[in-house]
Parts: C-alpha cells; sequence; structure tokens
C-alpha cells in the first residue's frame, strides 16, 4: 500500500527480479516444492542478470550497492519461491566474509566470480552440539607448515554440495574458547573435503542443504579470512549484515500469502456473498496489511540504516529479522484460515508459503536469539 | 515407363503445386493441398501439376497415391543432387520451371520444407507470397485467399498483385481426395548447363524419435488451453487421452509456453483436426485455435467463461474450473 | 572476428491489437509491443556464439521509434550495436517488402558471418521473412535450427524438421532461423546493461541510408494485399451446463458413452 520512492536504477532491478519471477520461478514453483528439488535456472538466471553482484564493489566486477537493494532483491524474489531465494541470500552469507574481511588477494580471486554468479557461497557454522551456542563448535583447523589441516563436521548447511566457496568456522586454538575459532574459505575441490546427506525439510524445498565433512582436509594457510581468533568476529558481523535479508525474504512471502487468500476472498462466495463482506475476514485482511507494512518499514530502514555507515547495528538488524519473520508466520496462518480448505491444499500455494516462513524464524540466528542480541543491546542504549 | 520431356516443352500456364518428397515418402499434406487448387484450376480452366524433386523414381515410396491424386500431372524432376532437401537448389529448380512455363499460381503446403523454399522463391522472382491460407476461391477471375489473422477473431481475404501467385496452405486444411483418372507423369528433363550445386551439404540425418503425431486424423481430440493453468495441469491430458483413444491438441500459447512440443498446437500455423468429438479444456477459443478445429463433429467446451467463443461454438459447455473438471473426470474414469 | 546480425520484430502484446479499417493494416502505433518471444532463442544463440568464438553483434529491426525500448532489451541480453529501419515508406510492408528493407540493411552491414532471426512471429505467423530475406539476399538459408557451430572455415547446423534432425554443413555466411525449442535455457537481461542502455540510442536507418528504390518500399512495395477484413461473429449454438463440477462431470460421461467413446 506505501509507495517507497525507489531510483530509476532500483525500478530497473525491481522489474528484472519480477521479469525472473515470472518466467523462471513461476510456473514451476510448486513442483519443485512438491518434489523437492534444486533447479538451476533460475540461478542461472540470476546470475546472468549480475544479480548476484549486488553488494560487491564495481571493482570485482559487481554493482557495488548496498543492503537495501540487496533486500529489494530478496523480497521480491521471495514473493515468487521463498526455496529459490534462499539459495541466492544464503550465496551473500557466504560472500559477506570475503567482503568485510578479506585481504585483497582474497577478494581479487574470489569476488569476481562471486559477482557473475559463475561461483556460489555457502556459510557454515552450525554443528550438531552447536546450534544457537555457536560457540560449542568443535570443527578444528590445526596449522601444519603452509596448510591448515580441517577435522569435524557441519550441519544444516544451505547450498551444500552446489556452492563452490565455503565459508568455515573452525576452532584454531580450542583452549581459547570464544576466541580461538578462526574462519577459513575451503572450496569445493579440496582433498579431504566432502558433502553429507541432502536433507528432507518443511519448507524452502527448492533449496539444498547438507551436512559438511572435513576429513584431514587440506587448504592453504592463505585461505585464512582475517586473523587466527576473528572466527567468530567474522561470524557475528557476517549475520549482522545478513539478517535484513532473513527479513526482507519473510516481506516477500507474507505478501504473497496475502494477495492469494485476498484473491480467493473477494471471490469465494458463500452465504450468497463474497467472503470478504464478512468483517472477521476483511479486519483480518486489514491486520495483515498492517503488520506487512510495518515489518516492511522496519526492515527498510535497518537496510538503510546499515548503508549510511553505521558500525553498530546488531539490535537494530534483529530487530527487523525478528519481527518481519514472526510477521510473516502470522500472516502466512491467518492466510490459510481464510481460504479455509483450499489453504491446506497442496494444489494452492498459500501451505507453501506457511512452510517456508517457518524457517524464517529459525535460521540464521533463531528468534528467541535475536531477542537476547536486542535485549543485549537495549542496555547498551539505555544504562 | 515416364514420358520424359524437356523442361522448354512444358505445358505452360498451369497452376503448379508442390510435392513434398522426403526420404522417398511424399508428404501428406502436398496431396491435401490438391483439393482445393483442383477446384480453382478448374474455374480458371488450367491444369494442376504437383511438381516432385527427387533423386530417382525407384527411391519414392509413394507412387501409388500419386496414381490417384487430383492433379492432371505430375512432373518428377530428378537428380542425385536432390537426394537431400537444400534450400537453395530447391528453390532455383522451382525457378526454373517457373521462368519457363509462366505458372498462374504456384502452391506449397506449409510444412518446414515449404516455408523454406516458397519464400526464397519469392524474394528472388520479388513474387508476392501469402502464408498459411485455409481458404481458396475465385472472384472475377482472381484467386482470393484467407487466413485467420493478427491472432484475434479476424480473418483476411488476400490477394497478389504479381503473377504466378502464390501462397503456403495449411497444413490439414484440407482433406485429400483420389480421383479416377490418372494424371500423366514426366520426367522434367534440364538444360546441360543448370548447375545442380549448392552451398549446403548434408551431412547426416537422424529420424526422428518422438512417433508422430496422429492428431489430424484423430477420432477423438482432448485439447488444453491457458485455463489449465500449468504444464502439470495440462499433462493430465495425456491420461485423458488413453482412457479415450484420443491424441492430445494444445492451444498456440500453452506450446509457445512449453507445456507440450509444438507438434500438438492446432489451428492456423499448427495442424487442422476433424474429430468425431473435440474436448476443449481452459480453451476459450481464438480465431488462431478454432480454425484448425471448426469442422469437429461434436464440440464440447470446458471454460469458466460463459462467453468464450469456443462456448458459442460448441456443442455442448460445462461452466467451471477446467482442472478441476478434469481432475473429476479422471478420478472417475479410472475407477 | 565475427559478424553476427540478428533481426528482430517488435509484436503486439496478445490482446492489444487494433486493425485499422481503411488500410486493413495494424495499428502498429497504437499497441503495446513486446519483442517477438521467438526471436529470443535467435538472440541467445548469437550471444552463446559470441562467447563462444568472439563476435560482434548487431541486432536491426524495422518500425517505428515504439521498437527502440526493444532494441534496448536486445542490447541488455548483450549484443553490441543497435539498429533501427525507420521511415514512414515503410509502413504496410508485406513480408516481400519488409525482407526487402532487411536485406538492404544487411547488406549494408556486410561483410558478416551469420544472420540469425526467429522462425516466425507471434502476431503474423508467417516464417516467410527469413528465406525471403535470403533470397534477395542470394545467401544460403537455413530454417529451423537448433544448434550453430564451427569447425575449422566451416559453419555447422542442426536443422530440424518434421522428419528429423538434420546435420548440415555452409562454407559461406549463412542465413538461418531458429527453431523456438533450440534452447531450454534463455538467459534474461543484465542488470548492469540495462542501466548502461538508457545512455544509449540505436542507429536510426531510413529509406536513403540504405540506399532503398522506393517502388519496393511499404504498402507500394507489397504484391499481397489485404482485400477485406471481418470479423468472425459466433452464434450460441449448444447446450450449456452450470452448476457444481461434480454433476457437470456425471453428464459429461454421460455425453461421452452416448458419443460411444466410453463403454459402459
Amino acid at each position: 500500500m506505501l509507495i517507497y520512492p525507489l531510483t530509476d536504477d532500483q525500478k530497473l532491478l525491481l522489474d528484472l527480479i519480477k521479469q525472473i519471477g515470472e518466467e523462471y520461478i513461476k510456473p514451476y514453483a510448486l513442483e519443485w516444492d512438491e518434489k523437492e528439488i534444486y533447479d538451476e535456472k533460475p540461478i542461472k538466471a540470476l546470475a546472468h542478470a549480475d544479480l548476484f553482484g549486488i553488494i560487491i564493489p564495481e571493482e570485482y566486477g559487481g554493482l557495488g550497492w548496498g543492503s537495501f537493494e540487496m533486500c529489494l532483491a530478496v523480497e521480491y524474489l521471495s514473493y515468487y519461491c521463498a526455496g529459490v531465494s534462499t539459495t541466492y541470500a544464503a550465496s551473500f552469507l557466504g560472500c559477506y566474509p570475503i567482503l568485510l574481511f578479506g585481504n585483497k588477494e582474497q577478494k581479487a580471486k574470489y569476488l569476481p566470480f562471486i559477482a557473475t554468479g559463475k561461483k556460489l557461497c555457502a556459510f557454515a557454522l552450525t554443528e550438531p552440539q552447536a546450534g544457537s551456542d555457536a560457540f560449542a563448535i568443535k570443527t578444528t583447523a590445526k596449522k601444519e607448515g603452509d596448510y591448515y589441516i580441517l577435522n569435524g563436521m557441519k550441519q544444516w548447511i544451505t547450498n551444500g554440495g552446489i556452492a563452490d566457496i565455503y565459508i568455515v568456522i573452525a576452532m584454531t586454538d580450542p583452549a581459547k574458547g570464544a576466541r580461538g575459532a578462526s574462519a577459513f574459505i575451503v572450496e569445493k575441490d579440496d582433498p579431504g573435503f566432502s558433502i553429507g546427506k541432502k536433507e528432507k525439510k518443511l519448507g524452502l524445498r527448492a533449496s539444498v542443504t547438507t551436512e559438511l565433512f572435513f576429513n584431514d582436509c587440506k587448504i592453504p594457510r592463505d585461505r585464512l579470512l582475517a586473523r587466527e581468533g576473528m572466527g567468530f568476529i567474522v561470524a557475528l558481523k557476517t549475520l549482522d549484515y545478513a539478517r535484513c535479508g532473513a527479513g526482507a525474504q519473510a516481506l516477500g512471502i507474507a505478501q504473497a500469502a496475502m494477495e492469494v487468500a485476498l484473491k480467493h476472498a473477494t471471490s469465494r462466495v458463500q452465504f450468497g456473498q463474497p467472503i470478504y463482506n464478512f468483517q472477521a475476514v476483511s479486519h483480518t485482511f486489514a491486520e495483515m496489511a498492517m503488520k506487512i507494512e510495518a515489518a516492511r518499514a522496519l526492515v527498510y530502514n535497518v537496510a538503510k540504516y546499515i548503508d549510511s555507515g553505521a558500525k553498530d547495528f546488531s539490535g537494530a538488524s534483529s530487530m527487523a529479522k525478528c519481527l518481519a519473520t514472526d510477521t510473516a508466520m502470522w500472516v502466512t496462518e491467518r492466510a490459510i484460515q481464510m481460504m479455509g480448505g483450499y489453504g491446506y491444499m497442496r494444489d494452492y500455494p498459500v501451505q507453501k508459503y506457511f512452510r517456508d516462513a517457518k524457517c524464517l524464524q529459525i535460521y540464521e540466528g533463531t528468534n528467541e536469539i535475536q531477542k537476547n542480541v536486542i535485549a543485549r543491546e537495549l542496555l547498551k542504549y539505555y544504562k | 515407363m515416364i514420358e520424359k520431356i524437356k523442361l522448354e516443352d512444358l505445358k505452360k500456364e498451369n497452376i503448379l503445386a508442390f510435392g513434398e518428397i522426403y526420404q522417398g515418402k511424399l508428404h501428406p499434406s502436398s496431396l491435401e493441398i490438391l483439393t482445393p487448387l483442383k477446384e480453382i484450376a478448374e474455374k480458371l480452366d488450367k491444369s494442376l501439376i504437383l511438381v516432385c524433386l527427387a533423386d530417382s523414381l525407384e527411391s519414392i515410396h509413394d507412387l501409388e497415391s500419386l496414381k490417384k491424386s487430383l492433379a492432371d500431372e505430375v512432373w518428377f524432376i530428378f537428380h542425385s543432387k536432390l537426394r537431400d532437401f537444400k534450400d537453395d537448389l530447391y528453390a532455383r529448380v522451382f525457378i526454373e520451371i517457373i521462368k519457363s512455363t509462366n505458372p498462374y499460381g504456384v502452391f506449397f503446403p506449409a510444412t518446414l520444407i515449404g516455408v523454406s523454399i516458397a519464400p526464397r522463391i519469392a524474394g528472388v522472382l520479388n513474387l508476392g507470397l501469402c502464408a498459411h491460407v485455409n481458404a481458396l476461391e475465385i472472384e472475377n477471375n482472381q484467386i482470393i485467399m484467407a487466413r485467420p489473422t493478427y491472432g484475434e477473431n479476424i480473418i483476411a481475404k488476400l490477394t497478389s498483385k504479381t503473377i504466378p501467385v502464390m501462397a503456403t496452405i495449411s497444413i490439414g486444411a484440407f482433406s485429400p481426395k483420389t480421383s479416377e483418372k490418372t494424371p500423366v507423369f514426366k520426367e522434367v528433363i534440364f538444360p546441360e548447363n543448370f548447375s545442380w550445386e549448392s552451398a549446403l551439404k548434408v551431412r547426416s540425418f537422424r529420424s526422428s524419435k518422438k512417433k508422430p503425431s496422429r492428431l489430424s486424423t484423430a477420432k477423438v481430440v482432448v485439447a488444453g488451453g491457458r485455463g489449465l493453468k500449468n504444464k502439470e495441469n495440462f499433462q493430465k491430458l495425456f491420461e485423458l487421452a488413453e482412457i479415450l483413444k484420443a491424441e492430445v491438441g494444445a492451444t498456440r500459447p500453452v506450446c509457445y509456453e512449453g507445456w507440450v512440443e509444438e507438434e500438438r498446437m492446432i489451428g492456423v500455423s499448427g495442424v487442422t483436426v476433424k474429430p468425431k468429438v473435440y474436448i476443449g479444456f481452459g480453451i476459450s477459443g481464438a480465431l488462431q485455435h478454432t480454425a484448425g478445429m471448426e469442422n469437429s463433429e461434436f464440440i464440447i467446451a470446458i471454460n469458466t467463461d460463459k462467453e468464450a467463443p469456443l462456448v458459442k461454438m460448441a456443442h455442448l459447455s460445462l461452466i467451471g474450473d477446467a482442472k478441476k473438471i478434469l481432475d473429476l473426470l479422471l478420478k472417475k474414469l479410472k475407477r | 572476428m565475427e559478424k553476427i546480425i540478428v533481426c528482430i520484430k517488435g509484436v503486439p502484446k496478445p490482446g492489444t491489437v487494433k486493425v485499422d479499417p481503411e488500410t486493413h493494416t495494424l495499428k502498429r502505433e497504437s499497441m503495446e509491443l513486446i519483442l517477438n518471444p521467438n526471436d529470443r532463442p535467435a538472440l541467445e544463440m548469437a550471444i552463446r556464439l559470441k562467447e563462444k568464438y568472439g563476435a560482434e553483434i548487431t541486432v536491426i529491426s524495422m518500425g517505428p521509434s515504439n521498437i527502440i525500448p526493444l532494441l534496448k532489451q536486445a542490447y541488455a541480453l548483450g549484443i553490441d550495436q543497435m539498429i533501427l529501419l525507420s521511415d514512414r515508406a515503410f509502413a504496410g510492408a508485406d513480408t516481400l517488402a519488409t525482407s526487402y528493407v532487411l536485406a538492404r540493411a544487411i547488406e549494408k552491414l556486410s561483410p558478416f558471418s551469420i544472420v540469425l532471426m526467429g522462425l516466425k512471429s507471434i502476431d503474423g505467423e508467417t516464417a516467410q521473412v527469413p528465406s525471403e530475406t535470403a533470397g534477395l539476399l542470394g545467401l544460403p538459408s537455413l530454417i529451423n535450427i537448433k544448434e550453430l557451430k564451427k569447425e575449422d572455415d566451416k559453419w555447422i547446423a542442426i536443422r530440424e524438421n518434421e522428419y528429423g534432425e538434420e546435420e548440415i554443413e555452409v562454407e559461406s555466411s549463412l542465413l538461418a532461423s531458429v527453431s523456438p525449442q533450440a534452447f531450454d535455457y534463455l538467459r534474461p537481461p543484465s542488470l548492469k546493461r540495462l542501466i548502461e542502455v538508457k545512455e544509449k540510442e540505436p542507429l536510426i536507418w531510413t529509406a536513403s541510408d540504405i540506399q532503398a528504390e522506393p517502388e519496393k518500399l511499404g504498402l507500394k512495395g507489397s504484391p499481397t494485399q489485404v482485400v477485406d477484413v471481418f470479423e468472425k461473429k459466433l452464434e450460441m449454438k449448444g447446450t450449456i451446463l452450470e452448476g457444481e463440477p461434480q454433476e457437470l462431470v456425471e453428464k459429461f460421461i454421460e455425453v461421452l458413452k452416448e458419443k460411444e467413446i466410453i463403454k459402459i
């Protein structure tokens, strides 16, 4: 309902995303979901469209834009399929560490391939015993001469197997606890690196989630990002940047769910009139619209805050992620209710939106963890 | 034996039709187009000639159907270099014939080969060429051709200012007929100095593995349009077709969407069907499509829109969601 | 470096067509135009050839200035040069007069290696322009190719027809129309190029720029003429059934039995 002023180039971006959505995603999204298959065509299309280069500086072949444009792209892509947008957004998650902490050589080596979409990225932090408690990771990296030797496993890694570049957080000095972790760039073909089984998921089924195994995985020492001991700083800063993207995904899903349900409510006749005429229905839509716009306002503002050069935005980006994804969960659940039996049937997309939305409350930090962050940051502001 | 005749001795000012022979097989549409052309030729008091290019007489499998065709004469041009279809050479052979016999009309079936050479000839000789016509008539001693056009429910009547009048004729638009009178077969001898060379060299041919669709002769046709919403729903038509022993047809937009291969397209630029029963799921009935099925004996339309052209044409219309009705129907029939 | 020419066409967005009752031609100015969908495989093939062998791609289109956005779309896909063939004298052209203008423009662009077009436009659907243009240029032509590659100095094409696929060798430059089914993936435009092309304008060539003979242009140069256009009006002739799908299907099955399509 609110129309945000966009530059001509941002409008071109949206038109292009819509074109890709209509042509490469919309006709197939339900089928990918049903069969739980990853199709590389929409990813190829996003690559040809330069959209993997949004946040990458022009000198490395990107568009040199910021979080706001990244959010626009992710939001509109999620409108068509949150599974595809997960593959897309997860690649940013893997790209940020190089962008933020990579040295000149690392940037020059990897960013041009990422910008053109020739190489996909993945970000690997979670392990079976280390979810919300990320500091509990056990994967180790031992320095041996000019190499690091990685051992351990990662779990639930988006883009596992389809990515070429993996950012892996591993302990270089377990004795130091949180300060003993480091971030590494692992390439698909590195010796000792392998991909585990593909997970079966409730939603986001067009995306790929796998385990990663490191069995004496040997990588050159120049794959270390920043310095030894910086691992969690790299991870947390990356998540600070990427969280807005999860919020943007939520906006796209919620918007799509509302639109589908609204179309149903205005055409479905019961008791001699469209059900939208009943207040219980129309008020629900009024609430959906309010909540979506509120979430969108927050996500856009946080993205612009980040782009303005803000240094400390952990609390802000947590708010954007938490509010927007909770909104998407609420809206998609209501959308099913507004459609009754139609909403529950797998021939219609709202049940997919509902299942997709659920993951957003969990990944990139559960919403409970987001609230911990917000609560912690609150005390910094209001001592 | 076939009479041999020099190019310059051939009968002049005829109506010529292209007899498409590929790998020794005569394309059925070459016989179809003789049906309207015979009428035209009689009204104009011209002879109807079928012109066939081939490797040799022995290589042609369908001599019997040629003997029963409506043509007054069949002209054969034999040369080893004509074994493969080469656009430039085939066009030049035709141009030689046109130049020395001054035909009044030259017609081609709108096959891919037809639309490969007819326009080349038109380009070289600067002649008008009408595309995919599906009706021909004579008005004031002039050939008038018709075709649906502009993707809407508009029919255009066309003429061509240049002689010979040239057109490609829609595949399946006419039924082939046979004649009691056997046409005279002639082998045309080309001048010594005619060059049989081509810029194209056919290295190999791989026959299509797909079964040729029997759409144009099917007794029952189940067709689908955009109203089926997506490819997955469209594919269910094949299940129905199997139960009803039918062939599956499609509208132009869904072929372009890639829901089904273009050979299944019914209409002006596709196939014309005349089944006993035609069933259209989610087809509104743009003329591009209906031109290819309007002669079906019994038409059933399933559509949400009561005002849709196909609903108006149909003998029976079910107003409702095509996908739902298809699903229910399959469920009941499978029982 | 190879030089590839792609001819594209603006077609009315389905549903936006209007016909001029006087001239019986399409009112092209008032229509919403889109790039002929069948031209996209031709552009894709050109761009893939460019990626493989290195080439400069020129795209040409005939029509009024409302074609320019379509040329820009082609640019955003990855072509290098845009040329609009635009002149009032071109209006009302049939396939021969259209092919004549294209042929003159292609000749002006020579030497070139390959000319590509879509198999047919979705409005006219004649499929005639490619071979008609080739006929005018005296250039070898292939209709409905799926693949094109180089072997030494020869071009090798895979052409598909109703019977199967042929592998064809051509030693000279050639003109080909590309099968709509040639590729299972067609790239979208590049955002960078979309931004870049905002500042670019196509070259505009008029009749005199391509040294065209006036009597061969437009309506005057078109031997085929539309003598009449009429709308087909339909009368309601059958039974119309409405109601719950369940009931409709039962009736449906009855009719199929009556017609002896299914046995009881």
